[in-house]
């Protein structure tokens, strides 16, 4: 669960000029219907109440073997605390179960583990004529694994209501308590800075830009991989790039629908590199229902101390080869930081069923594997990765 | 900063160069704009489907910070 940062990221149009102008009046009323309220509410605090609910069916498997599963219900709420205050608050539990591999992708490896994780979120904002301030808690917890997060950020509205400028910053602290035999335990300091520009660029077109780097010290190594040695820091810069297109005209079929599409390039100090691409085309089919088909491309080099599956000829798996003559040496044979390439389609279909009932599903289908990575090699000899992934949700506004 | 970096931000301070250059939209000329599926927050849906492929990916990071971290088998 993840806190957006600095809260939403909507560029708030104005209100519309009172007076007699005949277009205003139709585009005042537009926005006063439900669901297609204007985004300047990211800017004041909500007028109404929302609750929801949602739950999620993750599984993923390699040829021959199921891998883990996640089962995952959730409830939210957001609402007004007075005139300039709003809070959103979350609370969630994962179960986790299934087999996941001790080292790269070899079935005989895999180990059978069953956890839970609780997880909860709260955010506090207060909104002011041109800014909006907020201020968030996340905890989750593991049989293994604690989580505390605080952030904060700012959101700057022009005023014109096309820029909006945004900045935030969060410190993370974990606790890994790798379960015996693991031999990893100990805490983790994770601190994080954002800031964004979005931009308004015509009737129809909304643009961002996002910039983000992350500093985590501590243990990062995985503690149920063997033999796993990691850095004790990270370092990773992430820049995002989005664009959303409304086909106002064109044939039937397109118009009136819009065109999400975001790029993000992430790269950090253990040499991954990683571009990802997204798209999402949003159809209104009439009775409240829309239909969004879903796809993305990942493709990622590999951690420079990943190793592929060939191992020590003496030793054997999973110890590569020279291991027993470099004691000490950074090394892991996670799948995770090997070269891949991903690919990703799915479907989401919602249907507002009146002013205070939404519902929606999507669902996901998710493939990786090496040799689908674009502009280079990808590591070799690693099974592939599926996974499916199932969303139900609901909320009621009141 | 590595070049394949630079060259993106190029492309991204490019883009938004040639956003401020056009004509400032106009209050009137927002309709659409409001629709829910204009804005850049990413839907609750988004958000746990970017958390699935971050566990299964070496690469994280979709515009949100502090979140509560998870071990990740």
């Amino acid at each position: 669960m993840q806190l957006s940062a600095p809260e939403s990221n909507r560029v708030a149009p104005p209100d519309p000029p009172t007076g007699p102008h005949p277009r205003c009046a139709l585009l005042a009323a537009a926005l006063a219907l439900p669901g297609i309220a204007p985004p300047a509410a990211a800017f004041d605090a909500p007028d109404a109440h929302t609750v929801g609910v949602r739950h999620l069916e993750y599984q993923d498997s390699q040829p021959g073997l199921r891998r883990v599963r996640v089962s995952s219900p959730s409830v939210w709420y957001t609402g007004p605390l007075g005139a300039d205050w709003s809070i959103a608050a979350s609370g969630g539990a994962d179960a986790v179960s299934g087999a996941s591999p001790r080292w790269h992708s070899a079935v005989s490896g895999a180990s059978s583990f069953r956890d839970r994780r609780l997880t909860g979120e709260v955010r506090l904002t207060r909104h002011l004529e041109r800014t909006a301030w907020s201020a968030g808690l996340a905890v989750s917890d593991e049989r293994d694994f604690r989580s505390r997060a605080v952030s904060a950020g700012v959101r700057l509205r022009s005023d014109d209501g096309n820029t909006e400028w945004s900045a935030g910053a969060a410190i993370t602290r974990d606790r890994i308590d790798g379960a015996d035999p693991s031999p990893v335990a100990g805490d983790r300091r994770t601190t994080e800075l954002i800031a964004g520009l979005t931009r308004i660029t015509s009737p129809h077109d909304v643009v961002q830009v996002q910039a983000s780097v992350a500093r985590a010290d501590g243990v990062l190594s995985d503690p149920y991989k063997y033999p796993d040695r990691r850095p004790d820091r990270r370092d990773q810069a992430t820049l995002l790039l989005r664009w959303n297109h409304h086909l106002h005209d064109g044939p039937a079929l397109l118009a009136g629908s819009t065109l999400r599409t975001q790029y993000r390039y992430h790269r950090d100090d253990w040499g991954v590199r990683a571009h990802t691409l997204g798209a999402e085309w949003v159809r209104p089919i009439g009775g409240g229902w829309t239909v969004a088909p879903l796809a993305r491309v990942h493709s990622q080099s590999a951690a420079r101390f990943y190793y592929d599956p060939v191992y020590d000829p003496v030793l054997g798996a999973p110890f590569p080869p020279g291991f027993a003559a470099t004691p000490g040496r950074l090394l892991s044979p996670d799948q995770r930081l090997s070269a891949f390439g991903a690919l990703a389609a799915g479907l989401r279909v919602a249907w507002r069923i009146d002013e205070a009932w939404t519902v929606d599903l999507r669902a996901e289908w998710y493939r990786q594997q090496g040799s689908w990575r674009v502009g280079g090699e990808g590591s070799p000899g690693l099974a592939r990765l599926d996974a499916r992934i199932l969303q139900f949700g609901a909320s009621r506004r009141f | 900063m590595s070049t394949a970096l630079s060259a993106v931000a190029l492309c991204g301070a490019a883009l938004l160069a040639g956003c401020a250059s056009s004509a400032p939209v106009q209050p009137w000329e927002k309709g659409e704009l409001a629709r829910p599926e204009m804005r850049m927050d990413d839907a609750a849906d988004a958000r746990i489907a970017d958390k699935a492929f971050a566990s299964r990916e070496a690469a994280s990071g979709s515009g949100r910070i502090g979140g509560g971290g998870c071990g990740c088998n």
